[in-house]
């Protein structure tokens, strides 16, 4: 993995647009900062190598070197990444109620783990207004106020960061792919600091296709629905096409062709459909409404479930097969897509001397990209 | 009691121009002065206004140069004699009126002097006052030293109202604010009586009324005061020659060129080839003073500061008195001789002579030049102009900048004269992005905020101090709000006027005379005008920021966001540090991923300095002001601050 510095950030990332908001390089120190939804630098930094650089997902993101640190064996290109099992999942009564986005899976081991004291806080991704708010919160209570979807690309990682500068070394983060890739990077210790610590104990992953630009949103929802709140969003299964945002008053059903220009050009490269590098991952249950896709990468994240399910905070049935084909479908066409763009863009496997956005074994990438 | 009025006539006294101008005006008797802050003119206002109590004169600090001319003016129409002071620029601002009252005529003696700033010390043009002479059709009297400075000022006076027309005398920064030999003269008692008369028939200049219509008529009338004072010229004393009967160069000169010139002439030991005309009485010039000394010579230097107004005028005199006295070779500032831009100074009248008179000139040996070069070099450490330590600037700018960035709009922040113009350097993090004339940045945000139909979305921010509120900015906000453009407006209030001495304003409660007076609510004013307005402390850079950010979202038209926080100069807090500061070296992150010398390489107060040893920042106690602010910046928290006790 190459680590460069802010400068290289700012002219890859930020100013290339690539910038997907993800707030992994911001709270590390007092120059990047995110405000409604976008990342800013504010001042130049002059150093050559910095964490900003080596955390941010859409730079510089050494596929096989992070599969072989997060999973033992470099990256293998298969749809949804390495994991032992896959779940019909949904909150069971322990977990309590909630404004859940779908199956409440993730309210539930969130407020499971930091219950059972596996994690000393939960970093989560709430909302104001349409802006997506992201704290730190120690309290199990608090974790249901967090619940349902932003469709919105969120800084949660700035919140992380902040709880690491507050002290915490045992959190949870529920993340998008592109943070939990972020967080990955950030637990290889990228920069070699002797005093490193993984303030990480958990991640839970989110399914995503493409999330959507905030301040774009809010001019969108401003034109759509002037003077409305927007109460919650959701994405129905395709082939729908469309977008449902509900207020106050209304549902507006939205065509997704609308809201497409609003999507971040930074998600376009995104590889990652199912959050391979989490613990556990969990999407949305195709034609089963109100229940999770919930897969199990690791160790971890399988005993946090097997306690979880003991303890009725978790509900699990069998996962169908045929649903299994029809994500890993989605999932290797989002690679294809994301490679193929990255590939015209000039930002895959970049050239000797020159910097790209992601890089992985050529062979891995022609297979990925064969139709 | 300033020691302009001690004294008795026959003294001599050590006194800086502004002094020198000022006692000139109580040797004048004047009952009214009248200006605006500004450098170099500030220290005319002060020094009368510090006697008040004494000598019975009437001195304000007024809200701008128009007004202050307009006040002059009102003494003059009411038969007292009244001084206007105020910068160059000072001029542009009260020139629509000064043309209404060249042309209508004074009774009173008045006399504007206006201090010109030749290479733009403390300013940010060089723009010059003469030519409004020349505008206004009013004579123009320059002095050449520090007596003249005090003795033309009286004499001014007397032709003002020999001719019924103000007068100009021009300073400039080197006359105002150097120091020389002055003679007293007598301060007269006081027994002024203002009565304005306005009962008699139009025209006439003593007691009708008083404007510059009918125009065919009075235009004439002002011709005539002008044709009657370069009469006057003619014997005047201001207007001396020196050096042999028929020079080999004719050397004219007019205020501190004067004496740049004579010592050019000293060195260069050119006494016996080259005569020295110094002239005080610049416009109109008198012609058979200026013909006498042409016709001696085919050679003329012309020296003077900046543009080329002695210069064209002489050539224009040259040119009609040509058929008598033959043409004559010209060396200024047309034909490149003399710089065309800033200051004039003796090595460049030395070096306008040496090739004149084709002379080998070396300021010192070429060796030593090219050795301080080389030291200069390696040396001087670069220093850029910078806010003073625990100056509200600096954090007011770090948040603008900062929410600027944050907004993430390409915003900008529109400006204007003051200490906050360094905006636009790195020590206001290059924030300010316009700056032009007093009140322009919220003239010019007026204007941006109308340009969203055409696709404009970038973040308007106009700033302007709290007496250039008063000076300039009213008519662009009032412009602004009732056209409903869209942008905010950030008022630096400091408690007054800082970046020339803290002269009072109309925002605070006493006037120049220091006597107690109502002060006007600036944050009222702008609610009645109809702008939104909120005030927070720059110090306080949460709240700022907030209060800036949620402005900034809110595209409906004029907010006005009030900063309030004394300047670390004022008088109530120098020496009296709010905070004792103390940096934990062990904590500081110094050059590390996580800071990178944020206090020492981006916020840069004087106070803070990089330890290279311990490789960490550190407090110079000595300069750092108490502010507490870089605490707040701090990313380590290595940075503390104690109330002081
Ligand atoms: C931008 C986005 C796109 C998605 N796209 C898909 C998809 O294509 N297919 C699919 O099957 N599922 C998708 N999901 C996941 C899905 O919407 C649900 O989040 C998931 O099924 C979990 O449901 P739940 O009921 O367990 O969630 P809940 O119990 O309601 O918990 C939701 C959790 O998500 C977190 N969260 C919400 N918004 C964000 C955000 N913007 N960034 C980071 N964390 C956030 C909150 O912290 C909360 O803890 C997407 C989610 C997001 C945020
Ligand atoms: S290199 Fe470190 S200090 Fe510099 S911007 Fe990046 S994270 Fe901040
Ligand atoms: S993608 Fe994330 S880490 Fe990269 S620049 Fe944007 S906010 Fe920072
Ligand atoms: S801002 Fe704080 S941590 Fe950074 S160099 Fe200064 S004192 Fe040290
Ligand atoms: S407290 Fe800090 S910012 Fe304020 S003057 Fe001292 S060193 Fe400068």
């Amino acid at each position: 993995m190459q680590v460069f510095g802010p400068s290289e950030l700012l002219e890859d990332v930020l100013n290339a647009g690539l910038c997907i908001g993800c707030g992994a390089c911001v709270n590390l120190c007092p120059y990047f900062r995110s405000y409604k939804g976008k990342t800013a630098m504010l001042f130049p930094c002059s150093r050559e190598t910095g964490r900003c650089h080596a955390f941010c997902p859409k730079t510089e993101v050494d596929l096989d070197a992070l599969s072989t640190a997060v999973c033992g064996s470099p990256y293998s290109g298969s749809p949804t990444g390495t994991y032992q099992q896959v779940f019909m999942a949904r909150a069971g009564e322990g977990a309590g109620n909630g404004d859940f986005q779908d199956g409440g899976t993730v309210s539930a081991l969130m407020k499971f783990a930091l219950e059972s004291n596996m994690i000393d806080g939960a970093v989560l991704t709430g909302r104001n207004g349409l802006v997506p708010a992201p704290g730190l919160t120690t309290s199990a209570r608090e974790v249901p106020a967090f619940a349902s979807s932003k469709y919105t690309a969120a800084p949660t990682l700035a919140a992380l960061n902040d709880g690491f500068n507050r002290g915490f070394r045992q959190m949870g983060v529920v993340g998008t792919p592109c943070q939990l890739t972020a967080v990955a990077q950030m637990r290889t210790n990228p920069l070699q600091d002797a005093n490193f610590a993984d303030p990480v104990a958990l991640t839970i992953g989110l399914f995503c296709t493409w999330a959507l630009d905030t301040r774009g949103l809010l001019a969108f929802a401003q034109k759509r629905a002037p003077g409305e709140q927007i109460r919650k969003m959701h994405v129905p299964p395709p082939p729908a096409g469309i977008i449902v945002l509900e207020t106050d008053t209304r549902t507006l059903e939205i065509p997704l062709e609308e809201i497409r220009p609003l999507v971040p050009a930074g998600c376009r490269i995104c590889p990652d459909m199912t959050a391979e590098w989490a613990d556990l991952s969990v999407g949305a249950m195709e034609g089963k409404a109100g229940w999770n896709t919930l897969i199990v990468r690791t160790a971890k994240g399988n005993s946090l479930v097997r306690k979880a399910a003991v303890a009725r905070y978790l509900e699990l049935a069998d996962f169908p097969r045929e649903n299994w084909k029809d994500l890993e479908t989605a999932a290797a066409d989002k690679k294809r897509r994301a490679f193929e763009k990255a590939r015209q863009d000039g930002t895959v496997n970049a050239e000797a001397g020159c910097r790209a956005a992601l890089r992985v074994d050529p062979r891995t990438l022609e297979k990925m990209t064969a139709d | 009691m300033s020691r302009i009025i001690q004294g008795a006539p026959g003294e001599h006294h050590l006194f800086m121009g502004n002094e020198a101008i000022a006692r000139g005006a109580l040797e004048a008797g004047i009952s009214v002065a009248a200006g605006y802050p500004g450098t170099p003119s500030s220290e005319i206002i002060e020094n009368l206004a510090a006697d008040a109590s004494e000598t019975d004169v009437y001195v304000e600090w007024s809200a701008n140069e128009k007004v202050a001319a307009e006040v002059a003016a009102a003494a003059s129409f009411a038969g007292l004699r009244a001084l206007c002071v105020m910068k160059q620029n000072g001029v542009n601002v009260a020139s629509d009126f000064l043309l209404h009252l060249a042309g209508g005529g004074t009774r009173g003696g008045m006399v504007l002097v206006p201090c010109d700033d030749p290479g733009a010390l403390s300013s940010i043009n060089e723009g010059e006052s003469r030519h409004f002479a020349r505008l206004l059709e009013v004579p123009l009297l320059e002095p050449g030293d520090f007596q003249e400075a005090k003795d033309m000022i009286k004499w001014a006076f007397e032709l003002s109202e020999q001719i019924g027309n103000m007068v100009m005398v021009r300073s400039v920064t080197r006359l105002s604010h150097a120091s020389g030999d002055v003679e007293l003269g007598k301060i007269p008692e006081s027994d002024a009586k203002a009565r304005f008369r306005h009962t008699g028939f139009i025209l006439d200049p003593e007691q009708g009324a008083m404007t510059s219509a009918p125009v065919g008529y009075k235009h004439a009338l002002q011709q005539e005061k002008l044709q009657k004072a370069e009469a006057l010229f003619e014997d005047a004393p201001f207007n001396t020659y020196t050096g042999p009967e028929n020079p080999e160069l004719l050397v004219i000169t007019s205020s501190a060129c004067h004496l740049y010139s004579r010592e050019a002439i000293g060195i260069l030991g050119l006494e016996n080839r080259a005569g020295l005309l110094k002239l005080g009485t610049t416009w109109p010039l008198p012609r058979q003073l200026v013909r006498a000394h042409l016709e001696k010579c085919g050679r003329v230097l012309v020296v003077e500061e900046v543009i080329p107004f002695l210069e064209e005028n002489i050539k224009v005199l040259a040119a009609e008195l040509a058929p008598e006295i033959g043409a004559k070779t010209f060396y200024a500032k047309r034909d490149g001789t003399l710089p065309a831009t800033g200051e004039m100074n003796p090595d460049h009248v030395i070096c306008a002579l040496a090739a004149i008179f084709n002379l080998e000139y070396r300021s010192a040996p070429e060796q030593y030049t090219e050795k301080a070069k080389l030291c200069v070099l390696a040396g001087a450490p670069g220093r850029d102009l910078t806010f003073c330590p625990g100056c509200p600037h600096r954090a007011s700018f770090w948040t603008l900048h900062n929410v600027l960035a944050l907004d993430n709009r390409e915003g900008f922040v529109c400006g204007d004269i003051g200490c906050y113009s360094m905006g636009m350097r790195e020590t206001g993090f290059y924030t300010l992005k316009t700056m032009h004339a007093m009140g322009s940045g919220t003239g010019i945000a007026s204007g941006f905020g109308k340009l969203d139909r055409f696709g404009m979305d970038q973040s308007i921010v106009a700033v302007s101090g709290d007496s250039t509120f008063f000076h300039a900015v009213l008519p662009g906000l009032v412009n602004a709000v009732h056209h409903g453009s869209n942008f905010t407006l950030v008022i630096f209030d400091n408690s007054g006027t800082a970046m020339t001495g803290f002269q009072p304003h109309p925002g605070l409660e006493v006037d120049a005379m220091g006597k107690p007076a109502p002060p006007l609510d600036i944050a009222g004013i702008c609610q009645a005008i109809g702008a939104k307005v909120s005030v927070c402390d720059p110090f306080d850079l949460e709240n700022t920021r907030d209060t800036m950010l949620e402005t900034l979202d809110d595209r409906q038209g004029v907010n006005v966001v009030i900063f309030r926080q004394s300047c670390a100069l004022s008088p109530e807090k120098k020496g009296k540090p709010r905070y004792e500061m103390h940096l934990d070296q062990k904590v500081c992150m110094g050059e590390n991923c996580g800071c990178n010398k944020l206090c020492t390489r981006v916020f840069k107060c004087p106070g803070l300095n990089w330890d290279e040893k311990n490789q960490a920042a550190r407090i110079d106690e000595v300069i750092c002001a108490g502010c507490g602010v870089c605490a707040d910046i701090c990313p380590a928290g290595a940075i503390t601050k104690k109330e002081a006790g």
